[in-house]
């Protein structure tokens, strides 16, 4: 150990010099009251002291300790993974074995050499200390990569923490929860972590099954899709397999798959009809092909259906004037009994032109003036609509309607209408873009192609074709010619399109986005004529027709049911506690309803009650509660108003998912990010070429962390000193006092 | 220029009190050029008038302009210039709505008839009117719209149709020089109206005031609502 004295305010010794004039004031003074020179040194000698302490005590005196050389008390942790992730196999070897071979016969003599202690631990989601007996014996099959956990554990293990933490893993980390406990240890001990990768960055051959989707809802006697959604990676050249559907575990319908070529992602649909109403579970199995080195990382999802002739879901069209989009939209949704269009369009300033309303009396007025009027609508769509087609008022109802009754509001517009005059505007506040202040821009009707951000491409609402990635399906639509410009997308915004070449402020002009806005959804699209996708020559009307259904399901989905159900958890797996949030919406049927009581039930697949519970929800204040999904299934979380009907029900899937193949390639960002915190390595394990250098690197990190680390501590600011200030003045004043001075 | 000023400022408001009274009344007033014809970039309606056969899209000169400004009284939106169009040209898919008007047999050929069968089941919608009630064009319209799809044929469309009401209610249309009503005839795929045929000069009645079909076919306050509603249709369904 060694230690130093600083001064964190060196100006502060000035303080000395007129201190030092006030005792050679004080001597000049005593010499003429005739004091003896002895009593004069007394004299000075107890007040200089206590000005010295002072003038020290203004510098601001720092004692400074650093740590000694290593230690042979100390050690050096190693962590060896053991998740199944390491029993891939490259180049005919398993990446465990690699790294078993790699510490034995290389890393270990090399800290011989260098005469340090190694403390080796094996560690997949838990740790445990391993022998070299243990660590040849081990096999890699750990579910679940806790290094975040592994390194607080090597650290805290002992009194003295180790002078490095060494991982020799994969990187493939999957639990995060002890990250943050990781990060604290290794900052507060100053230990460097050295991550040694293996394996290959691209990873192995893996088929997965993501998701499985349908609609919640679907009328009897109505087709509908179940979509499968299925991902290869690194596979080059695999052989078809089968893709069975079950209904309430029945097989009902199975199909080849010939997957392709190369690393993607894409759907395969399952086409349906019930004709009963009822709730039905379906479940899509994956067969993978028998392939050495292929690794299935999921073969099966569930999702449910309730199959009820309920309520059509009505959108309803305001136009400026009456457009081919509308015309289009409405040719779209013509064949699906469950969605109603109702258009309601200005034909002049004073007359307005209403299609398929419900009652005579509907709408008659032109666009309403008040909510209860819009609560039978769950999409509003504003097309060709300058702000002055709308009044305040009504803007404001229209924000009502999407915050407070969760509807969902889509802005379709061009350059003729969606310019900065709506800047300012209410409706302006709920949309999910910032208008552009730039008028009159000339080039807006060049041709252009509408690019989809990878969000939207891996959104629901763009997979409008079946057994074709999503990106080659939108890299075909025709050109358009006219868009409205917009600067940027508002926070939380989600970015759908853009332009293909036209920049704006903060990069290409966007085309589609949407956000959420209270309990709603609002969306816009800039594009005037959309249309021109469907009468293209080339395109295929049902990818056009399949986009609006999907996209008006969407935005009227968000606050359809009158209890939010929301999961807490971002990853579900069997033997977890599941979190859910109630959050009362409010309710388009009656905006005034008050009732607060509510009877919230979990089950699982066999209808067993795990959780039951009546709850007081209002808006605004979410009710979370939690049950034990012990088993993989699709359990159902599901609330009752105080009269016992339904209201809201929630199908939750808990699968086994194999975690350890869903990333199956080496993650040396992560190694990266661990060792950049602590001031650590991380090195590849081809590029280990000499362990001698490693051990020479790992201990210059070492050393380098010694330096650094140092102990502060102020001096002087304590009772010892202060008593001797007070003790010098004091004592000098005594004196004084005997020999008559006072 | 204060002249000018004065000029310009006395057709603005006729211009606005004779639409007022058209729209009110749907009177017989020849006066119905008020529209907003213009080669404005982002009009939202155009019309592509037919060429086709030997027929180069000018018969009737001046009913394609006249069925562009009717639409515009329906409607607040802006209207293009018409676009001359062969049924081969990549403009057909283009162009939503299409109208075609002529006096004589024609014939269309294999690829045409394939492009408007792309044309109608990618949601196209085709206007036909017979000129000055002459029997040769909508014959051989009938003819070759037969072609087109295998299972479909043209036929007449019932006053119970949404046609009928797409913008005025109309109950029937009498014939002007036969005791009968007007039929309109038309094609449907996959049960959508997709194209419409009037035989009996229903151009001539909605454009010329029937002055070139004089005492026949339709009249021409029948003739606009009729029209108008047709291009409603189009628009809407």
């Amino acid at each position: 150990m060694t230690a130093v004295i600083t001064f964190e305010f060196p100006l502060g010794w000035l303080a000395a010099i007129p201190l030092a004039g006030a005792l050679a004031l004080s001597f000049w003074q005593h010499r003429k009251a005739g004091l003896q020179k002895s009593e004069i040194v007394r004299l000075i000698l107890l007040r200089g002291t206590a000005f010295l302490l002072l003038a020290f005590l203004a510098a601001r005196p720092v004692w400074i300790t650093k740590e000694p050389r290593s230690s042979a008390a100390r050690s050096i942790a190693l962590l060896l993974d053991r998740s199944e992730s390491m029993a891939l196999e490259e180049s005919d070897t398993s990446r465990f074995k690699r790294a078993v071979d790699f510490l034995r016969e290389r890393l270990l003599p090399a800290f011989k050499s260098a005469n340090l202690t190694i403390q080796a631990m094996l560690f997949d989601k838990n740790v445990e200390a391993a022998d070299g007996a243990k660590l040849t014996s081990t096999e890699p099959k750990g579910e679940r990569t806790n290094l975040g956990g592994a390194i607080a554990q090597a650290i805290g293990s002992s009194s003295q923490p180790p002078l490095a933490v060494i991982a020799l893993t994969d990187g493939a980390a999957n639990e995060s929860a002890d990250n943050t406990r990781a990060l604290t240890a290794l900052s507060e001990a100053g230990v460097p972590f050295i991550g040694v990768g293996f394996g290959s960055d691209q990873g192995v051959r893996t088929i997965s099954l993501r998701t499985v989707d349908a609609p919640p809802a679907v009328p009897t006697k109505t087709a509908f899709s179940i979509s499968a959604q299925l991902e290869i990676m690194n596979a080059d050249d695999l052989p078809a397999f089968d893709l069975a559907l079950f209904r309430d575990g029945q097989v009902i319908q199975k199909k080849s798959v010939a997957p392709g070529k190369g690393s993607h992602m894409w759907l395969e649909s399952f086409q349906v009809t019930e004709e009963k109403q009822g709730e039905h579970n379906y479940t899509v199995q994956l067969f993978p092909p028998n392939l050495l080195n292929l690794k299935c990382v999921n073969a099966l999802a569930n999702t449910t259906v309730r199959i009820a002739d309920e309520k059509e879901l009505r959108v309803l069209y305001v136009q400026g004037a009456l457009t081919w989009d509308y015309k289009f939209i409405g040719m779209a949704l013509r064949n699906d009994p469950t969605i109603k269009l109702t258009g309601l369009t200005r034909t002049s300033k004073q007359a307005i032109f209403r299609q398929n309303v419900e009652t005579a009396g509907e709408l008659l007025n032109g666009f309403p003036n008040s909510i209860e009027e819009l609560a039978s609508f769950r999409v509003i769509v504003l097309s060709n609509l300058r702000p002055t087609d709308l009044t305040s008022a009504q803007q404001d109802v229209l924000a009502r309607f999407c915050s407070e009754l969760g509807g969902g509001i889509l802005m379709i517009g061009g350059p003729a209408t969606f310019d900065s005059s709506w800047q300012g505007s209410r409706l302006e506040q709920l949309l999910p873009v910032v208008f552009s202040a730039a008028t009159g821009v000339q080039g807006l009707d060049r041709p252009f192609h509408l690019q989809l951000t990878d969000d939207a491409l891996q959104h629901p609402v763009f997979q409008i074709a079946d057994n074709r990635p999503a990106r080659d399906v939108w890299s075909q639509l025709p050109t358009f010619t006219q868009y409205g410009r917009v600067d940027a997308a508002k926070p939380g915004a989600q970015t759908w399109a853009v332009h293909q070449t036209d920049d704006g402020p903060t990069g290409r002009r966007i085309l589609m986005a949407s956000q959420h806005y209270g309990a709603g959804l609002s969306a816009v699209l800039t594009i005037q004529n959309f249309w021109r996708w469907r009468m293209a020559k080339d395109s295929e009307p049902l990818q056009f027709d399949r986009f609006w259904r999907q996209l008006f399901r969407f935005l009227s989905e968000v606050g359809r049911q009158e209890v939010a159900i929301h999961l807490l958890d971002q990853e579900l797996h069997p033997e977890m506690d599941v979190q859910v949030s109630l959050e009362k919406q409010p309710s388009p049927k009656n905006i005034t309803d008050t009732s607060r009581k509510f009877f919230v039930r979990a089950e699982d697949s066999q209808k067993n009650v795990l959780h039951e519970e009546t709850v007081e929800l209002e808006q605004l204040h979410p009710v979370d509660f939690k049950f034990h999904a012990g088993k993989p299934g699709v359990y159902t979380v599901a609330v009752c108003d105080s009269l016992k009907v339904p209201v809201s029900t929630r199908a939750i899937e808990i699968r086994n998912l194999n975690m350890e193949f869903q990333d199956t390639a080496r993650n040396m960002e992560t190694l990266r990010q661990w060792a950049s915190v602590s001031d650590g390595l991380a090195v590849k394990v081809e590029d280990c070429r000499d362990a001698a250098d490693l051990v020479r690197a790992i201990m210059s990190k070492v050393e380098t962390q010694r330096q650094n680390r140092q102990h502060r501590r102020p001096l002087g600011t304590n009772v010892v000193t202060f008593v001797l200030v007070v003790g010098c003045l004091g004592g000098e004043w005594l004196l004084r006092k005997r020999w008559g001075l006072v | 220029m204060k002249a000018k000023l004065f000029i310009s400022c006395v057709i603005e408001h006729a211009t606005g009190v004779l639409l007022l009274a058209v729209l009110l009344t749907m009177s017989s007033s020849p006066i119905i050029a008020l529209g907003q014809a213009s080669d404005d970039k982002h009009a939202t309606f155009f019309m592509g008038r037919v060429r086709y056969s030997a027929n180069d899209g000018n018969d009737c000169s001046g009913v394609g302009q006249d069925l562009m400004k009717l639409v515009s009284r329906a409607s607040t939106l802006k209207i293009q210039e018409e676009r001359k169009v062969r049924l081969t040209d990549p403009d057909l898919y283009e162009t939503p709505f299409l109208f075609m008007n002529g006096h004589n047999d024609f014939v269309l050929t294999e690829a045409e008839l394939a492009n408007l069968r792309i044309y109608f089941s990618h949601g196209g919608f085709f206007f036909a009117s017979g000129c000055c009630t002459n029997p040769n064009f909508p014959r051989a319209w009938r003819r070759e719209f037969n072609r087109i799809f295998t299972n479909e044929k043209v036929k007449p469309i019932p006053y119970d149709h949404l046609i009928y009401r797409s913008f005025y209610n109309i109950d029937h249309v009498r014939c002007l020089n036969e005791p009968r009503d007007i039929q309109l005839e038309g094609l449907f795929y996959q049960g959508n109206l997709v194209a419409v045929m009037c035989e009996d000069g229903l151009c001539c009645a909605f454009s010329a005031n029937n002055t070139c079909n004089d005492g026949k076919g339709v009249s021409p306050e029948d003739g606009q609502k009729l029209t108008l509603n047709i291009a409603v249709y189009a628009l809407t369904h």
